[in-house]
């Protein structure tokens, strides 16, 4: 038995413009033909309607915020919704501008029926910040048509949406608004007298586009849906009210769009270890940062620390109107083992650790060091990234310094010699290139380890600490 | 009497003269005679002051202590050096370099920044930092830090007349030929002591000078 479900969103670009526990504005979304096609609950009490003009919308409601409707934002926000439903139900197709169809009749033996898959649907639906309509029926058509009537609920027995699906106007089917009313001219007003009529009769009359129609509702026609597949990664672009130029307030809408990766993240049983975010401003050009956690995080609260470290870091030069986060790998979660008997004292790890002060100091700031065999002393110590695991070295020579200068500097002063010579030869071929090392111990105590070239001239190279 | 006096005992409200607790746990400073003057050693955590002028064995001093403190798995910090730190000398010292972090900050704002992540993180041992300075309150903050990370914080400075930091322990490193000449400041639970000298000659024969100093010629450089 076939069981589909429509839900509806009736305004998806406004809705996610609005924020939880924020004070909100009366907001609306007019087409080009400057006619209100979404508006939220604050503008719907102030008198606001649907499909109204923009002149009586703005005398209704003095402060209401206008904002274009943007077709391609709509189509994104829509498949987002999609990708984020598709880890509850497996078969998803959108219907644009505003729909999702559902098969739910797959999905019925996986929640033990259809009061799990309700709950289920319903429950991811409340985290998301949209508000819906839905209903289910026999085919997708019909699922639809309750759906737009707000028919808000789920069931399987097809006596219910039949007859709700009979008392159903013609405005919220698929006909053309010409053919509806041709039909309300014969006094069709409904879909039940509509499907009163045998089909045969109805050829006669109309083309084949109301028979096709239908029999797509009767289900005696295939009506073919085109679901998704779920998308690698993670893309989301959020449009801001208003411009933003400082870091702190620009975190608000961050941890929005942080939560819904960790939400992704969460469900998949992943991690990233890297997260990209734009910044579009209006007058200079797209800023992009990436961020990165050497252990990989799913938490916002964690991403967002890293994420503010590193704008902080660096100024916003012009105001903010849109910011994406992109990730485009994600990686399995891997359980930490700690030390039973030796239980860590914080609650973040070394790489934690690391991430955090690259975020905030930069890559370069933070380093390892590494023994190569080397026996220049410039080339002996490495500087690799941190906390690389180095496999052991052969043995370190002994009597070196604990700092080496990044040049080496005339000596100037008296020194004692308690040590030396130690000759150092950079190539076999390169005699003149030569340095013999001595320890030495200066007036004021300091412990030089110095060379003396073949020229016999005297340089301090490092400085035993 | 003595029911009552083991009652109060007891309840610790009676405190005993000659039963000095130790204020801090200490850490084997890997000298002997040290130990004997910190009365058992650097502490494990808190804040270490050291005050002392670049070069003449002050890190010296503190590599077996380094070396215990990060031997179980912990990070060892340094934050802004005076120069290129060198793998030979840290490793010979017995020191894993794998987990070994050096920091070089732009600004000693953001060193002392890094410094307080480092030490209230939990994965960090022991923190070296050079810095010149340190505000009363900052110290006071960094302390706190330490404690909540079980770590240590060794700064290294030049001496400098000032107001005593809220430090576990304070030394002043002065150089001597043999070693070097140590002056306690400040030591949590006990009383400063007399300035005595530290003998290195037994871990570092090669930087040891005899102590008449007129047996070997002097060499100048040219």
């Amino acid at each position: 038995m076939a069981l589909y479900v429509y839900l509806h969103f009736p305004a998806l670009q406004c809705d996610s413009l609005t924020e939880a526990g924020q004070q909100a504005v009366p907001l609306a979304v007019v087409d080009a033909q400057h006619s209100i096609i979404q508006l939220n609950e604050q503008a719907a009490a102030q008198g606001v309607q649907l499909r109204m003009g923009l002149a009586t919308a703005a005398a209704l409601c003095h402060n209401l915020q206008l904002i274009p409707y943007q077709e391609q934002q709509q189509q994104a926000l829509l498949m987002a919704i999609a990708q984020q439903l598709y880890q509850l139900s497996g078969e998803i197709a959108p219907d644009p501008p505003a729909g999702l169809y559902l098969r739910g009749c797959s999905m019925l033996q996986l929640y033990h029926g259809l009061d799990g898959y309700q709950t289920a649907l319903l429950g991811g639906l409340k985290r998301l910040p949209y508000r819906y309509a839905y209903a289910s029926a026999a085919t997708p058509f019909a699922a639809k048509c309750l759906a737009l009537q707000q028919f808000n609920q789920l069931t399987a027995d097809h006596a219910v949406t039949d007859k709700a699906l009979k008392c159903s106007p013609l405005s919220f089917t698929e006909l053309e608004t010409e053919m509806q009313q041709q039909l309300q001219r014969l006094g069709i007003d409904t879909l039940g007298r509509l499907l009163a009529l045998s089909a045969a009769e109805l050829a006669r009359r109309f083309d084949h586009r109301l028979i096709s129609y239908l029999g797509r509702l009767r289900g005696e026609f295939f009506h073919a849906l085109d679901y998704i597949r779920p998308e690698p990664g993670f893309s989301r672009y959020l449009e801001l009210l208003y411009d933003i130029s400082d870091v702190a307030v620009l975190s608000v809408p961050l941890q929005k769009l942080l939560q819904q990766l960790e939400q992704q993240l969460e469900r998949n049983n992943a991690l990233c270890h890297q997260l990209t975010l734009h910044l579009y401003s209006r007058d200079s050009a797209t800023k992009s940062y990436s961020i990165g956690s050497a252990q990989g995080e799913y938490r916002a609260v964690n991403w967002l620390r890293l994420c503010q470290l590193q704008l902080e870091s660096s100024q916003l030069t012009a105001p903010v109107y849109g910011l994406q986060l992109e990730v485009t790998q994600f990686a399995p979660q891997q359980a930490q083992s700690d030390d039973l008997f030796a239980p860590q004292q914080g609650n973040i790890s070394a790489l934690q650790l690391v991430s955090l002060l690259q975020a905030r100091l930069g890559r370069g700031a933070i380093s390892g060091l590494s023994l190569q065999n080397q026996h220049l002393p410039e080339h002996a110590s490495g500087r690799p990234l941190p906390l690389l695991p180095t496999r052991p070295q052969a043995g370190a020579l002994l009597q070196r310094p604990a700092f080496l200068l990044p040049q080496p500097r005339r000596l100037h002063e008296a020194v004692e010699i308690s040590s030396g010579p130690e000759r150092l030869c950079a190539d076999g071929w390169q005699l003149a290139a030569q340095r013999d090392y001595f320890i030495g111990r200066n007036q004021q105590g300091q412990w030089l380890w110095l060379y003396r070239t073949a020229q016999q001239q005297w340089f301090v190279h490092g400085l035993f600490s | 009497m003595s029911a009552i006096l083991a009652q109060l005992a007891r309840r610790q409200l009676l405190w005993h003269g000659n039963s000095q607790q130790a204020a801090y746990q200490a850490v084997a400073t890997g000298y002997s005679e040290l130990d004997l003057q910190l009365a058992g050693g650097f502490p494990a955590s808190g804040l270490i002051d050291i005050q002392t002028e670049l070069g003449i064995g002050e890190l010296r001093l503190l590599l077996p202590y380094l070396q215990q403190q990060h031997s179980r798995g912990r990070l060892l910090v340094l934050i802004s050096p005076p120069a290129e730190p060198c793998a030979d000398m840290l490793a010979a010292a017995g020191i894993s370099l794998s987990q070994l972090v050096i920091i070089t900050p732009k600004t000693s704002k953001e060193a002392l920044w890094a410094t307080e992540q480092c030490l209230q993180s939990g994965c960090c041992a022991v923190v070296l930092l050079w810095q010149p300075q340190l505000k009363l309150a900052l110290a006071r903050r960094l302390q706190l830090a330490a404690e909540q990370g079980a770590a240590s914080l060794v700064l290294l400075r030049r001496p400098a007349a000032g107001l005593s930091l809220p430090v576990n322990l304070s030394l002043e490193l002065t150089p001597h030929r043999q070693g070097l000449q140590l002056r306690v400041h400040k030591r949590k639970g006990g009383w400063p002591t007399a300035d005595f000298v530290l003998d290195m000659q037994k871990h570092w024969p090669a930087l040891y000078l005899p102590p008449a100093s007129t047996a070997l010629p002097q060499r100048k450089a040219g």
